[in-house]
């Protein structure tokens, strides 16, 4: 469909890095969760986080969102070095986090009142972003009223009102159904292309990595550290089509290959400890 | 008919109960014991004690007088806004301190056990202290409101900003959230049920200390008004004012449940 001049085919984290991860490690007092993670993320390029569970996907997300402190090396968001959270850095988190006391306008609007945002900013930006993410009409319902993948979408318009250079995604779709997660992936997808950010998208589906990252990052081991960024060449704009292509598959058999004979490794690991 | 009786139970079972039968089920009971525990009383009195004693038939006899009479209602008023405003001072105090104790580790070791102390010291001896303190007056009624109904409200508060599911302080921390916005706008909020629990505690004990107060300080006031007259024989009348207490009493309790489905629709337990 598209032309073949989509910029996603290009190693895009070549410009400008956005984000830059430097032998950051990170410890739960004897139990050191990874080492040595290096990673660069370009101002319009997604990067997915694959591993196997209890690698330290999440831990390492909130270290770079700077709800954790880290031990060793260096987070950078532009110029800003990482030690608390920052201004235009937004997380989606997998729980979702709603207030279930604010309506969604309240919550979409929570970034905003936050940042010192002015009324009219927020009457004006809001309901944008609640139409952005398909929730138009929903404005005065609460969350306990919404579906999971309602829900969802309200924290994404959350994280986009403050129109964040960096989104942070916590598996952001592992507590919804699969088709609700399907639709949600293209939806991301749609509103990324109007908006492109940089985001480090965690998650342990390979395909979902596959699907949205421009580079897909493998964690290994216990200590977990990067065992193999993978370069998703895939042609974007990326829609329901691209999961058809041959190189879609080809690309997923790699990734669920690197992985799973990490997993075969641990398992052994263990069974000889 | 015998086919349809057995057939009965089973169909009705899976599906809830129609209104009629709840009505045979659970308030015909209730009414039925309540009117047997009133006719006992009615009897007991007319057999057995002196004319002046208070029994159903006098009481409702005596009611509309005692409902209009000025003195009364003027009684009533005092007594139900000291405990509308003793409510208040425990509500703003007691929650500030309950939010400061379950989120400051050294708010908690300095006043928890403190108030877990006071809590539990029974409200009638501190009386006489309060009446020394603060003459045989209004503020002494005012200040035992308060010693009944502040520290219930203290240590639900504690409860309910302990209990803060870590997920919304991450995203309040997340969005840069500010210490004391994040104590107002999210540890409160997220307590409130908590708090609601605590008013609802702290309204009962607040009724008590207002009326034991004045009994003991013999001030105006509802309490005053049935201790008055149960010592110059008039039962009955003092009896209306012990069920318009009661009504109170019952009355808040529905308010606060009212309130919290109103205000608080995302706050939904099981059932009720």
């Amino acid at each position: 469909m598209s032309a073949p001049s989509a910029p996603a085919a290009q190693p895009a984290h070549a410009d400008s890095a956005r984000i830059r991860v430097r032998s950051l490690g990170k410890r739960y007092g004897a139990l050191e969760v990874f080492r040595n993670i290096e990673f660069d993320v370009g101002a319009r390029e997604i990067v997915a986080i694959v591993g196997p569970s209890g690698c330290g996907k999440t831990t390492l997300l909130r270290c770079i969102d700077g709800l954790l402190p880290h031990d060793t090396g260096d987070i950078w968001v532009g110029d800003a070095r990482v030690e608390e959270p920052i201004a235009g850095v937004a997380m989606v988190f997998q729980h979702f986090g709603l207030f279930p006391w604010k309506t969604v306008f309240d919550n979409v609007a929570y970034g905003l009142r936050m940042a010192g945002a002015a009324r009219t900013e927020i009457e004006r930006k809001v309901p944008e972003f609640i139409k952005m993410v398909g929730l138009a009409g929903f404005e005065k319902a609460f969350p306990y009223q919404m579906s999971g993948g309602m829900q969802q979408r309200c924290g994404l318009a959350r994280a986009l009102a403050v129109e964040p250079s960096v989104l942070l995604m916590d598996e952001p779709f592992a507590a919804v159904d699969a088709q609700t997660r399907e639709i949600l992936q293209f939806e991301l997808l749609r509103i990324w292309q109007e908006r492109p950010t940089a985001m480090i998208f965690v998650t342990h589906s390979i395909e979902e990595a596959v699907l949205l990252g421009h580079r897909v990052i493998v964690l290994k081991g216990r200590p977990s550290s990067i065992h193999e960024i993978v370069e998703i060449d895939l042609p974007g704009p990326r829609t329901r089509a691209t999961l058809q292509l041959p190189r879609f598959a080809e690309l997923r058999e790699r990734v669920w290959g690197t992985l799973m004979r990490e997993a075969r490794e641990a398992e052994f690991q263990l069974e000889r400890a | 008919m015998t086919s349809s009786a057995i057939n009965a139970p089973a169909d009705a079972a899976p599906e809830p109960p129609p209104l009629s039968d709840r009505l045979r089920q659970t308030v015909l009971p209730r009414l039925v014991t309540g009117l047997i525990l009133l006719l006992m009383w009615e009897i007991a009195v007319r057999l057995l004690a002196p004319p002046f004693v208070a029994r159903p038939s006098s009481v409702v006899a005596i009611a509309p007088k005692v409902l209009t009479d000025p003195k009364f209602l003027a009684a009533t008023g005092s007594t139900l806004l000291a405990v509308a405003e003793g409510l208040v001072i425990s509500l703003i105090l007691g929650t500030l301190t309950g939010l400061a104790i379950g989120r400051s580790r050294i708010a908690e070791k300095a006043l928890l056990q403190h108030v877990n102390f006071f809590y539990a010291m029974p409200m009638i001896v501190i009386l006489p202290l309060f009446s020394l303190w603060f003459g045989y007056s209004a503020a002494t009624r005012i200040a035992t409101i308060i010693f009944a109904s502040i520290f219930a409200i203290v240590m639900n508060v504690a409860d309910g900003a302990r209990a803060v599911p870590g997920e919304y302080l991450e995203v309040a921390r997340s969005f840069r959230a500010q210490r004391l916005r994040m104590l107002f706008e999210i540890v409160l909020p997220s307590s409130m049920p908590y708090l609601l629990a605590g008013v609802r505690l702290a309204g009962g004990r607040a009724l008590i200390g207002a009326v034991v107060s004045e009994f003991f300080l013999s001030i105006g006031g509802l309490g005053y008004y049935i201790l008055y007259n149960s010592r110059s024989y008039h039962h009955s009348e003092a009896f209306v004012g012990v069920l318009l207490l009661a009504a109170f009493g019952v009355g808040f309790e529905v308010l606060v449940g009212w309130c919290t489905r109103r205000f608080m629709p995302w706050y939904r337990r099981g059932a009720n």
